[in-house]
């Protein structure tokens, strides 16, 4: 059951869906999140419960922050997911190989 | 004539960005973690900068995010070295399993607490009191651990209701250890109503601890924890002045509960454990488990209002740390192990894999084996997601290494898991299975809906902000941390 309806547009070049999954699971709780593409990239039409604790634009203001988090998150594993699986090598390679 | 290079000789090249983790806080700064978990916090500016590269030698950003290893020049592999080996330092909790072994002898009690997470029984004593011979299979069980050095803790309802079996099985245990080499400690979790002098007299010859429950002062503890006679707290007051007499201050410790009576409470509470000269205090929420869900405790406060709880209490014991007397306040001390070392954790909660089986097995009353604690007690409420198996026709191999098991720690690991994975306190937090499925209906659980979440991040970050802006309450935090 919803009362409001958000919609918001993200472009396929600058927003990846993953990026906008991810915050839509971090909304979990606060309001429900729907992906649809669209013709630019994604809409995502946020559900407002009829009984949310807080407003609609604070669940807009929310949800951007945590499109943006993602997104930097991304960036983050893109740059450092080759140093991330050497440093792992490092520690438990040895492991794996005496196993 | 000598010349110089010329400044672009100087430049240095472009450091590496190293892998990192960040929590956005509510003022809108981040925490940011290293692969090992050391936090700095950054404002959404120095973030973005370090992420796009944009950092250089001498403009501040660069020396903080380098020494948190952030960053690291190209040609510098000492550094990727260094957080390689303090990784394999903190996970080596994973070569040592299974240190904790936990006896439920008996599932009787004479208590009626309605926050009971264990479903105690208060009849027959055939139907719910461990046998000799289940406890043999049990102690065959645990010694075939790999880990030299193992505790077994006896548990209920109340143990000492079966202590003619504690007695059994201490004595057993020692003589099976003997020959293989292996170190047994022993703790009983009682409420100390049936502590007597026997009792005392064999927890000193066989150096056992005492670990009880006091949830604060009389009217508190005795509202909480009701028996016949209402007499809870005196027995258990007198039971902890005795122990700490007969056996030493430190084989006595105390746990409480939260329960909604709690809440306004923290200092009466805090103070009930100076006055009987407890070394410390654990301030835990209550667990959704037993009779805490069938009477509908657990419902009656939330993440928000037991971290408010926390926070009154814990600013009240850094107080009395400032007088000059220790007194810790132990979850904060096993978190702040956590961060501010790269020991690994023995503590089953904080760990991710989780401690289920790896770090803990309970054998029950009636034989069955369980992953956690927590795990029978969901087992009484007839939910049977955690038995691993029985003592009857199972092996410590055939537990450790069974479909059930690997299941539940692979699918619950925060490694992978969304939201944790990228969250800035997951080196220092832990899975919790059991409280996922009890309360989701899914090991993993998700984790924007998840109590467990919201209070571990309450308390991280309560003690980071205390640790980095509070020179005096950061002295005192990190005098609780074991080396």
């Amino acid at each position: 059951m919803s009362d409001t309806e958000l919609s918001l547009e993200f472009s396929r070049e600058s927003y990846s869906l993953s990026a906008l999954q991810a915050a839509a699971y971090r909304l979990i709780g606060t309001a429900n999140c729907r992906i649809e593409p669209s013709e630019a990239g994604w809409t995502c039409i946020l559900e407002q419960p009829s009984n949310a604790a807080i407003a609609a634009a604070d669940i807009r203001s929310r949800f951007l922050i945590f499109v943006s988090d993602e997104v930097m998150r991304e960036r983050v594993e893109t740059k450092t997911e080759a140093v991330r699986n050497l440093i792992l090598a490092l520690a438990f390679g040895g492991l794996a190989a005496s196993n | 004539m000598a010349g110089f290079n010329g400044p672009e000789h100087y430049v240095p090249l472009k450091s590496a960005l190293l892998p990192l983790r960040f929590e956005r806080r509510a003022d809108g700064d981040y925490f940011v973690a290293n692969i090992v978990g050391d936090i700095i916090r950054l404002t959404e500016s120095e973030l973005s900068k370090l992420i796009e590269g944009d950092v250089i030698p001498g403009d501040g950003l660069y020396e903080r995010a380098y020494s948190a290893h952030l960053i690291a020049p190209p040609d510098e592999k000492a550094k990727l070295q260094l957080l390689a080996l303090r990784l394999r330092s903190r996970y080596e909790f994973l070569s040592q399993s299974t240190a904790l072994h936990i006896f439920v002898v008996t599932l009787r009690c004479e208590h009626s607490c309605p926050y009971c997470q264990v479903s105690r029984q208060n009849t027959d004593k055939q139907l719910f009191d461990m046998s000799q011979d289940t406890a043999e299979k049990a102690l065959a069980i645990a010694l075939q651990s790999p880990t030299q050095r193992l505790k077994i803790e006896f548990q209920g309802g109340e143990p000492l209701l079966n202590f003619e079996l504690i007695k059994w099985i201490v004595c057993r245990a020692k003589e099976l250890a003997r020959p293989l080499s292996k170190v047994v400690d022993f703790v009983i979790a009682s409420n100390l109503a049936l502590l007597d002098d026997d009792i005392l007299a064999f927890c000193k010859t066989h150096d056992i601890l005492l670990s009880t429950s006091l949830d604060g002062p009389a009217d508190l503890h005795n509202k909480n924890r009701p028996r016949p006679g209402g007499n809870s707290h005196e027995l258990a007051v007198r039971g902890i002045k005795r122990a700490q007499e007969y056996l030493g201050r430190d084989c006595v410790g105390a746990l409480m509960t939260t329960s909604e009576s709690s809440l306004p409470r923290a200092r009466d509470i805090i103070d009930a454990y100076l006055e009987l000269d407890l070394d410390g205090i654990f301030l835990r929420p209550l667990s959704p488990y037993g009779f805490a869900v069938k009477t509908k405790w657990i419902r009656k406060y939330d993440a928000r209002r037991w971290l408010s709880f926390y926070e009154e209490g814990l600013e009240y014991i850094l107080d009395i740390n400032r007088t000059g007397r220790r007194f810790p306040e132990f979850y904060a001390g096993l978190i702040l192990q956590r961060m501010l070392t790269d020991q690994p954790t023995s503590y089953v909660d904080l760990r991710s894999p989780a401690g289920a089986g790896l770090g803990a097995l309970i054998y029950n009353y009636d034989g069955r084996i369980f992953a956690s604690d927590e795990g029978r007690m969901l087992a009484e409420m007839d939910d049977d997601a955690f038995e691993l198996g029985h003592v009857d026709r199972d092996t410590f191999r055939s537990i450790l290494l069974s479909d059930r098991l690997l299941e539940l720690v692979g699918r619950s690991l925060t490694q992978t898991a969304p939201a944790c994975s990228d969250c800035a306190f997951e080196a220092h937090c832990g899975a919790d299975p059991v409280y996922h499925h009890a309360t989701q209906g899914d090991v993993l659980g998700i984790k924007p809906i998840s109590e467990f979440c919201a209070r571990q991040k309450g308390v991280m970050t309560l003690l980071l902000d205390k640790l980095m802006n509070n020179p005096d309450d950061a002295k005192i935090l990190r005098s609780w941390v074991r080396h």
